[in-house]
């Protein structure tokens, strides 16, 4: 379906140190497609959500278990590819603070649009999800080792059984 | 009683039993000793139940809850992560901030939008009800954007016009800047917590529980301790979204299955018009990641590999923004008559870099972003590669515009099911016909998420006593659950997956012709039968995602044969669905020429009906009927009819 040629200008292109010019004046507006002003947010002030709590009492193989879940199965395409890979990469390798720090990052934000901005950079990162698992999302975003990206991994890597 | 996200833990107080029946399945020598394969039943009982906690279906649950329905929403996934929060183009309704508006102008457009597939009455009620709607949004808290006088801004989109299309562009499209979807689950979600009503996130439904042709509920399995649920209740609200990934390349999340379809599927109801996919003119090509109509709407152009802006071509008038099968047909055209780009002259290119690179940045940021993850590049520079790509699912199951799950014969006409309902992209009432307009969606959510609550509480009152249900229904779902949490074949999910979804993209994408169809349905057909030698790896009950992913790809096929099949049957072109060998629609009369002297052709000659479509689970054999179009409004005096014509833009 894809050239080889197609293929490496793909990756190629993703190689940067920085995904998008910066642009200071954009830091609290997150723009929209139209003359319309600012986003108020007054729906997110006025109707807080019952506040995330982590989970009690899971043992570590449970919680990578429901991480690789939740992992996997996002709002959009652009999470669900972006974060199955990372989560193929290093969920099985994370330690107990690592595991609490990404479960935080992925399951307490409302809208799944930030993860996606701060992990390409578009957005700072508030800080109570600043940190190891950030920078290292951050990093593998910004896809160094020029890996193809055209879609989430499929589960069999957890196979044991097959290799 | 602790409250955790909303969510009462209802097994201790309201059921009226535990019911223990243990399904013993096929023990592996591999299989530990914790691994149990008894499956404990908890029993609840709610007013109403609501499948999928999207925009649909969150309007759905808060309506029933704030009418006083004791209601249960059941969701494989936390309600803010829903599909409905990737979209971020807006809800169209004439509110008439901008211009002059008439909801019978949007009426209009919608019509002729769906290509006269669309049943006007559920389109006049959409319609009609869009300003309500929104203002009731708004009054429920959500932050739409403003114009400087503090009235609600709105923006121009696809096929949107003022004055029956002799009026010039409408700007009807209402947004929270640019993140809709989200502010409507947001606010929904909240909105109905004070109200009580009763979620149960990352549960995942497994079938309806059907009941001499009545729906008395849903079976659904508790990811997080493997426990099955059985949810009885009198009203069952079907809002599972789409299933856009029966296909290899498309703009929606890996949530997309199609998990209501198949369990109305599985019950051996019909779905509805399930050949109609909407391709989205610019998804990113490889990815298949959305790149927003708003770029055509800021200015955006396609270019093919002559640098030619071709849609001045195909669409005079609307040019880039004319309606999304217009221009998806266009991109394939212009590809296979050679004018494709890049080194396979398989895409076409979406332009931005003529526009001011502060006008991006400010208007389009979310763009730069994905296209330099996904296409590598830099869009104040290069161009981004564009492919038509599924994202939209017209068909579904079929409802009346009340939300109420029907079926048909031709004795009998269209009957309700009862106890059943749907509303959102699961549902197809039908609002979109065979093509939906940009920002109609999320209106539809809306508007029938709504509809199905105020139907059902036409209907029923709360705290009616539920009639009694077979001790072991639903055993049936605990079995396949079972035979597949252990399958030990020689196909793989993923492979299985994978051949589905290259077979629907070969056969059954933009372009489709009848010999190329029928190969599709063949190889369906065969792939079909492999989902007997499938093989899963998690032998485990909790958080077992290969077992999801497995139940999901049931699902998906059972999408898949009916899509590929209903499209090798319908010979002509509507459109999202198009036929090279077929090129024109077949009306009951020839809309291009003169009425006067016309004889009406009878139904079983022309193709201006709805498909419904039926399978049997076990050999995969589609079975399709038809069902006439609905061609009245709700009242004739308050909204005329558009009778059908020839669509042009």
């Amino acid at each position: 379906m894809l050239s080889v040629l197609v293929a490496k200008r793909l990756v190629s292109g993703v190689c940067q140190e920085s995904l998008r010019p910066a642009v200071v004046e954009l830091v609290t507006t997150r723009g929209y497609k139209g003359e319309a002003p600012d986003d108020s947010r007054g729906d997110i002030i006025e109707i807080p959500l019952p506040p995330w709590a982590e989970k009690d009492g899971e043992t570590m193989d449970i919680k990578r278990r429901r991480l690789l879940f939740q992992s996997r199965k996002r709002g959009m395409l652009e999470n669900c590819i972006l974060l199955s890979l990372f989560a193929k990469q290093y969920l099985n390798t994370m330690n107990e603070p690592q595991l609490r720090q990404y479960d935080r990052l992925i399951n307490e934000p409302s809208n799944d649009w930030d993860i996606y901005y701060w992990a390409t950079e578009a957005q700072p990162v508030p800080d109570v999800y600043a940190g190891e698992i950030m920078d290292l999302l951050k990093e593998f975003t910004k896809n160094k080792d020029q890996e193809q990206r055209l879609d989430a991994p499929n589960l069999e890597y957890l196979d044991k059984g097959s290799q | 009683m602790p409250r955790l996200f909303g969510m009462h833990l209802p097994a201790v107080s309201q059921s009226s039993r535990k019911l223990h029946f243990s399904v013993y399945g096929k023990n592996n020598s591999k299989v530990s000793d914790g691994m149990s394969t008894q499956y404990p039943v908890v029993d609840h009982e709610f007013d109403a139940v609501v499948v999928g906690a999207g925009g649909a279906g969150l309007r759905a649950a808060f309506g029933l809850s704030e009418a006083g329905f004791n209601t249960a929403c059941v969701t494989k996934l936390f309600p803010t992560r829903s599909h409905t929060v990737a979209a971020q183009g807006g809800i169209n309704a004439a509110l008439g901030n901008m211009e002059g508006d008439d909801w019978r102008w949007h009426f209009y457009d919608t019509v002729k939008g769906s290509d006269w597939l669309g049943d006007q009455d559920a389109i006049h009620y959409m319609t009609e009800q869009a300003p309500h709607a929104v203002v009731e949004l708004e009054n429920f808290g959500m932050p739409f954007s403003r114009t400087e006088d503090g009235k609600i801004y709105q923006r121009a989109f696809g096929g949107q016009s003022l004055k029956f299309g002799k009026g010039g562009q409408a700007h009807r499209c209402c947004c929270v800047a640019d993140r809709t979807g989200h502010s409507l689950l947001h606010t929904l979600y909240g909105r109905s917590l004070r109200y009580d009503t009763s979620y149960f996130v990352e549960y995942f439904a497994l079938d309806l529980l059907m009941e001499d042709g009545e729906c008395k509920g849903v079976i659904a399995l508790c990811m997080e301790d493997g426990s099955i649920h059985r949810f009885r209740s009198k009203n069952t609200v079907i809002a599972t979204g789409g299933y856009g990934r029966t296909y290899f390349s498309c703009t929606s999340a890996h949530t997309s299955t199609g998990d209501g379809n198949a369990m109305v599927t599985r019950a051996g109801l019909p779905c509805q018009d399930l050949e109609f996919v909407q391709f989205h003119p610019t998804g990113i090509y490889g990815a298949g990641c959305l790149i927003t109509e708003g770029c055509r709407g800021e200015g955006g152009i396609l270019i093919n590999s002559e640098g030619e802006r071709f849609m001045e071509r195909y669409a005079p008038n609307a040019k880039d923004l004319a309606s999304r099968d217009v221009v998806s047909r266009s991109i394939t055209i212009e590809i296979r008559e050679g004018r494709g780009c890049g080194p396979e002259k398989d895409h076409a290119y979406l332009q931005l870099h003529h526009l001011p690179p502060q006008q991006l940045a400010t208007r389009l940021p979310g763009i730069s972003e994905t296209a330099m993850i996904f296409a590598g590049v830099d869009v104040t520079k290069e161009p981004i590669p564009v492919l038509p790509t599924v994202h939209y699912n017209m068909g579904g199951i079929p409802t009346n515009y009340r939300g109420q799950v029907i079926t048909h014969t031709t004795e009998e006409g269209d009957k309700v099911v009862p106890g059943l309902f749907a509303c959102g992209e699961a549902a197809c009432a039908s609002v979109h016909g065979a093509n939906r307009l940009g920002a109609n969606s999320l209106l539809d959510l809306v508007v029938f998420g709504r509809a199905c609550a105020h139907t059902i509480a036409d209907i029923c009152t709360p705290g009616e006593k539920l009639s009694p249900l077979k001790p072991n229904a639903g055993e049936e779902s605990v079995a396949n659950l079972d035979k597949l949490r252990f399958a030990d074949g020689n196909m793989r999910t993923s492979e299985i997956r994978v051949n589905m979804q290259k077979t629907m993209q070969n056969h059954a994408a933009v372009f489709r012709t009848g010999k190329v169809l029928k190969e599709g349905c063949d190889k369906m057909d065969a792939i079909y039968q492999t989902l007997d030698d499938i093989k899963t790896f998690d032998r485990g009950i909790v958080w077992n995602t290969d077992l999801v992913e497995t139940l999901e790809l049931q699902n998906l096929m059972l999408n898949a044969v009916q899509t590929i099949n209903s499209a090798e049957q319908r010979q002509e072109s509507r459109g999202a669905h198009s036929r090279e060998d077929f090129k024109d629609r077949m009306d009951e009369l020839d809309y291009a020429k003169p009425l006067a002297g016309q004889v009406r052709k009878p139904i079983e000659e022309h193709w201006r009906k709805h498909t419904l479509s039926t399978v049997d689970p076990k050999t995969g054999k589609v079975t399709l009927k038809y069902r006439p179009v609905i061609d009245n409004s709700l009242d004739a005096e308050d909204c005329a009819a558009i009778p059908p014509a020839i669509r042009s833009y």
